[in-house]
């Protein structure tokens, strides 16, 4: 299951896009980084949907690099190649880049190992 | 030798309900040779020569060359190698489980052992002959020693850059209903890169199982052993999944087991130098 994160107007969308809110979904939705891993290398899927056309850009933040736009589309997706090590957070925002119209994250979790002693069997032939 | 069992049972209760009397180790907080992931299965082989003497008249040494290793350990439950275990208690300085082990012995008698196996290969490395006691000169022969487990509670313990274990555990398997005291305690000399560890300890067994195993009908009863022994073990890590180890252990056997007419030595002396592939 894909997150879904709607547009509202914490982001500063106006009414009328919370009357007609922007779809946004990511794959993968959480990038787990084992102990030895440093950042998530991963191909980001972003796609989304409007109920009404719409010309806006989809930027990744801290990720300058990348930026994709459509001008009087109602969907579109976009995959990149993305290395990240903290929580990749996708935006869809106007042409002007002012205003946010839909938001959503892939969550890094770093896998917190647990470790305990082992046994020494001095008697065996395993060491 | 009953005195003897009373006391180590005390110390291991005395020790067990004091852990701040211990000085605990510094607590593991990554993958080391003394540390292991929770969760995570480690599979690794050890290619290399070696041997380990047999005692047992007639019967040749056993040849070191594959050694598998397999282990796990999660919250609780842990296999190591060929022994299971559930962990009743963890602490920083002491550690308590329930396990069950081989009996060791029976690798003496029998090429098809499981630990002969591990050892060798399926295929067998080591000329036995035969896998039942047909070497064994035939005025002597008896029942085969079987493959038996013992089970019970070990104790483990740290103090300062030593380690310690204790365990006490009964023939579960129906053979002898024997039991074995296994004790030892363990000193890490370096510990940088370069791992060199000393160890001492002993094993006693009962007279049940002395006998299954060393006693002869009608001719020789011998009652309970103890065996000291000592082991250096050398690692030294080549790449992420190479490791270069060695040790040597030596166990003196007790008079109840040479003074047996099935056996010709001693002690055992164990041997490797080999290099350990990390599978996973």
């Amino acid at each position: 299951m894909f997150g879904v994160l709607l547009a509202t107007s914490a982001h500063g969308a106006v009414d009328n896009e919370r009357q007609h809110p922007i779809e946004l979904r990511l794959r993968p939705r959480v990038c787990t980084l084992s102990e030895d891993d440093a950042a998530c290398n991963t191909t980001v899927r972003a796609q989304w949907h409007s109920t009404k056309n719409e010309s806006l850009c989809l930027v990744i933040v801290d990720q300058p690099n990348i930026r994709r736009c459509w001008e009087q589309h109602s969907e579109g997706v976009y995959s990149v190649e993305v290395a990240f090590s903290q929580d990749l957070v996708v935006q869809l925002r106007d042409t002007e880049l002012d205003r946010v119209l839909a938001s959503q994250a892939i969550a890094v979790i770093r896998k917190a190992l647990q470790f305990r002693r082992k046994r020494r069997q001095p008697w065996s032939i395993f060491y | 030798m009953h005195s003897r069992l009373r006391i180590l049972a005390l110390l291991m209760v005395v020790a067990f309900c004091k852990p701040t009397g211990a000085i605990a180790q510094a607590k593991c907080t990554a993958a080391s040779p003394e540390c292991v992931a929770v969760g995570e299965w480690d599979l690794s082989v050890a290619l290399g020569a070696g041997v380990r003497t047999n005692p047992v008249q007639g019967r040749s040494d056993i040849p070191l060359i594959v050694i598998p290793q397999v282990s796990y350990y999660g919250r609780r439950f842990f296999l190591d190698s060929l022994e299971p275990g559930f962990t009743l208690y963890e602490g920083n300085a002491n550690t308590l489980n329930l396990v069950a082990a081989p009996g060791y012995d029976r690798v003496f008698f029998s090429r098809n052992d499981l630990q002969n196996v591990f050892v060798n290969g399926p295929l067998g490395g080591a000329n036995f002959g035969a896998d039942t006691d047909t070497e064994v000169p035939i005025e002597y022969r008896g029942h085969r020693r079987r493959t038996t487990y013992l089970v019970g509670p070990e104790w483990l313990f740290s103090y300062d850059r030593f380690t310690g274990q204790l365990s006490a555990l009964r023939e579960v398997t129906g053979r002898h209903d024997g039991y074995e005291i296994r004790g030892a305690v363990s000193a890490a000399l370096i510990q940088t890169e370069n791992s060199l560890v000393a160890n001492a300890g002993f094993t006693w067994k009962s007279a049940q199982t002395v006998r299954y195993y060393y006693g002869v009908q009608e001719l020789y009863r011998p009652d309970a052993a103890l065996n000291p022994f000592v082991k250096v073990a050398y690692s030294r890590p080549l790449s992420e999944r190479w490791t270069l180890n060695a040790f040597v252990h030596y166990e003196h056997l007790s008079n109840e087991i040479t003074d047996s007419p099935i056996v010709s030595n001693h002690s055992v002396v164990t041997a490797f130098v080999g290099f350990n592939f990390k599978v996973l």
